[in-house]
């Protein structure tokens, strides 16, 4: 066991560390108060540096894409990785990006469709992909911080993929399982910076201990889930996917309460940008079965012999 | 990154679990429901010790000068998972491997390492730790038990409690605090003192956790000498801060945890119990838990076994295995009550003894939450 990056790893994880400290990927209040920002820029920069094909080389593979996924999910601003990134290689290396990913209610509100190029249905029946065409997709407002829109049935021709639709799931729940993380990780980091600096009873609100257990509290449950998702990632076995996607997804409920009731009213604005971390990880809780799913999915898989 | 077992270590452990499988006695599940502080498995572990002492199972990651085979950390926590899963048959003995024997091999003086170590390494030595008293529990450093100098001797007076393994141990780590200071972490330091020495009572302590385990510790004019002092007066505090970043994450708690929870899906399976989705979530929820801790506390492992110091991730670790004590005994509370009565499953009782533990010894979950804000989020520390 290694919990260290190789040095390949490790240069790759510092060329991304410093794009991500960059000023495209740097808050900004958006026009027109937009609950997110889709930053083509940020997003064509991970294309263009070859970021988004790390799953193929030998040395970096599917563990460096989810944990770009989750270094990337921590930024307040949004870009396309985890289906680029981590599903792309499996279903269809040649698919247009950006990509969106149909893993539920086919007819529910899908978050990326109105900027994405292709999309790839998980579904009970396989694994299917299509080219979007404009006709496809009608963009919808949403609470969540992403570019939603729904699919028109019947405008596509969906291909079957060529590949095994059990390690397309045990993927991509460890791709959402880092998304999740990530996005709770960039919330916690932007509150506890807060509350170091905002100061109520003449102290910081950070030296309160009912606070400090709290947010002490999320750290441990963001550190593991952190690790949950790379492990699964390398493994791609089901019981270890599903770890990692119900624990999250089962700890991101008190998370995101607790920081926003930190945040207090500044926390309520469009001008903090803790809603953008909020209202990704407030969909993506519900995401392939969501936690209760997930969990009892787990169970089933681990006992299944018992 | 790499978070799979290599093949050197898996045949590792099964060279444990070969050893486990050919020592435990047919009645040992019975034996380890006495804990291990009991006067029953610590005998025990003067058998069991040695044998695997003699097997090279003991002190694996020791250098070699004390007896071991400086094997990576990683054999360490192996052993440490299995033998804890299987309900320590070392008794009182894993202290000495995990913390103690390292510690005096770090700051001891040539003689008293020479006149320890050994002893540890073969499997033959009963240690306790005097640490918290009455008044001096998570706030530690507020300790009255004092060691006056007396020519060549020092004499200790106090009282120590919560003493693990008191009543059959041979030697004591004991803190006191000596020279003018009545309070602070400056004024301490560490005695290594024969618990036969005149002077030193003991009392066992009945609790929930096993008989003959916790103790009340009398210090009423003992005599020690002062080469038994180990580093120098004032420096304990440094000395227990490396020794117990360790021992936070020392138990791997989430093996057996993780087992018990198996044995108890199995049985609810095998009564047509295991199919309502709420009862599995429950389970895959547990079974969640504990992976979060194995992982979380894995990460310290690997960052021992790289030479670094532990910080706020032992504290981490450490949480997450209280959640997952805790999870799995909840489990057992809801869905198989009926094993916490009579003989209904052992393992599922040992494990419940040990788990209630978990949240409160090596420093209360509290004091881990605050060291990860201030440690690891970086938040002010708090004023009065
Ligand atoms: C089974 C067992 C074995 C033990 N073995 C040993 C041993 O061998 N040697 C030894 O020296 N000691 C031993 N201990 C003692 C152990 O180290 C102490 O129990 C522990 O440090 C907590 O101290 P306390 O029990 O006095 O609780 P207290 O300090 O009285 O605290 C009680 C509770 O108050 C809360 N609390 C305390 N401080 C704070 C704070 N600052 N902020 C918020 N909440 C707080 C926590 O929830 C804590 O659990 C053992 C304990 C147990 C349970």
């Amino acid at each position: 066991m290694r919990f260290q990056p190789n040095e390949d790893q490790a240069t790759f994880l510092s060329v991304l560390d410093q794009m991500a400290e960059g000023d495209a990927a740097a808050w900004k209040t958006s026009p027109e108060w937009a609950r997110f920002e889709w930053s083509e820029t940020f997003d064509g920069m991970l294309e263009a540096n070859g970021f988004l094909d790390c799953a193929g080389e030998e040395t970096l593979g599917l563990t460096m894409a989810v944990a770009m996924t989750h270094r990337v999910a921590r930024l307040p601003v949004l870009a396309e990785c985890a289906a680029s990134a981590v599903l792309r290689p499996l279903v269809g290396p040649e698919l247009p990006r950006p990509i969106a990913v149909v893993d539920g209610d086919p007819r529910d509100a899908i978050r990326f469709l109105p900027v994405a190029r292709s999309v790839v249905h998980i579904g009970e029946g396989g694994v299917r992909r299509a080219v979007l065409n404009p006709n496809a997709v009608s963009p919808v407002d949403s609470l969540f911080a992403y570019p939603m829109g729904r699919l028109a049935a019947g405008a596509l021709e969906w291909q079957a993929a060529n590949a095994d639709p059990e390690t397309v799931r045990n993927a991509w729940r460890a791709a959402l399982a880092a998304e999740l993380g990530g996005a709770l990780k960039g919330g916690l980091d932007a509150v506890v910076a807060h509350v170091k600096e905002r100061r109520q009873f003449g102290r910081p609100l950070g030296s309160f201990q009912a606070i400090q257990h709290r947010l002490a509290g999320a750290a441990t449950r963001i550190e593991a889930a952190h690790w949950l998702a790379l492990k699964a990632a390398q493994s791609l076995d089901p019981v270890d996917a599903a770890t990692a996607l119900g624990y999250v997804q089962d700890a991101a409920t008190r998370i995101v309460n607790d920081l926003h009731q930190f945040m207090g009213a500044m926390g309520l604005t469009l001008e903090h940008p803790l809603h953008r971390w909020t209202y990704r990880a407030r969909l993506l809780r519900s995401a392939m079965g969501g936690a209760a799913g997930n969990l009892e999915d787990l169970a089933e898989r681990r006992w299944r012999a018992a | 990154m790499d978070f799979d077992w290599t093949e050197e270590d898996r045949a590792f452990r099964a060279r444990v679990r070969d050893f486990l499988a050919r020592e435990l006695p047919s009645d040992w599940a019975a034996l380890s429901r006495h804990g291990p502080g009991s006067k029953e498995q610590t005998e025990f572990s003067l058998e069991f010790c040695p044998k695997l002492a003699e097997a090279g199972l003991l002190v694996p990651h020791w250098p070699s000068e004390w007896g071991g085979a400086g094997r990576p950390p990683w054999e360490h926590f192996i052993l440490g998972e299995e033998m804890w899963a299987a309900g320590e048959p070392r008794g009182a003995q894993y202290m000495n491997v995990n913390w103690i024997g390292p510690t005096l091999m770090r700051f001891g003086t040539d003689e008293q390492k020479r006149r320890y170590i050994p002893q540890m390494a073969a499997g033959k030595a009963i240690w306790c730790q005097g640490f918290s008293e009455p008044n001096a529990g998570s706030d530690l450093a507020s300790l009255r038990t004092r060691a006056e100098r007396d020519g060549d001797d020092y004499v200790v007076n106090g009282q120590k409690i919560w003493t693990s393994y008191a009543g059959l141990a041979e030697h004591c780590f004991l803190l006191a605090r000596v020279g003018g200071s009545d309070k602070g972490k400056s004024g301490i330091a560490i005695f290594l003192v024969p618990m036969a020495t005149p002077g030193i009572e003991v009392r066992s302590i009945p609790s929930l956790i096993g008989h003959g385990d916790i103790h009340e510790t009398f210090l009423t004019d003992v005599r020690v000498p002062a080469s038994a002092r180990l580093g120098q007066e004032g420096e304990a505090w440094s000395i227990i801060n490396y020794s117990l970043a360790n021992e936070r994450v020392g138990i791997p708690r989430y093996e057996l945890a993780s087992r018990v929870l198996d044995g108890m899906v199995k049985e609810l399976s095998k009564r047509g119990r295991f199919s309502d989705p709420v009862t599995r979530l429950r389970a895959g929820s547990a079974s969640a838990a504990c992976e979060a801790a194995r992982i979380l506390v894995h990460r310290t492992v690997d960052k021992r076994s790289r030479g670094e110091a532990l910080g706020a991730e032992a504290s981490i670790a450490r949480v997450a295995v209280a959640e997952a004590d805790h999870a799995v005994t909840d489990f057992g509370l809801d869905y198989m009550p009926d094993a916490f009565s009579g003989d209904g499953d052992l393992a599922v009782q040992t494990h419940h003894e040990r788990a209630i533990v978990t949240g409160i010894a090596a420093g209360a979950t509290e004091i881990q939450l605050g060291m990860i804000a201030q440690r690891w989020l970086d938040l002010p520390r708090e004023v009065h």
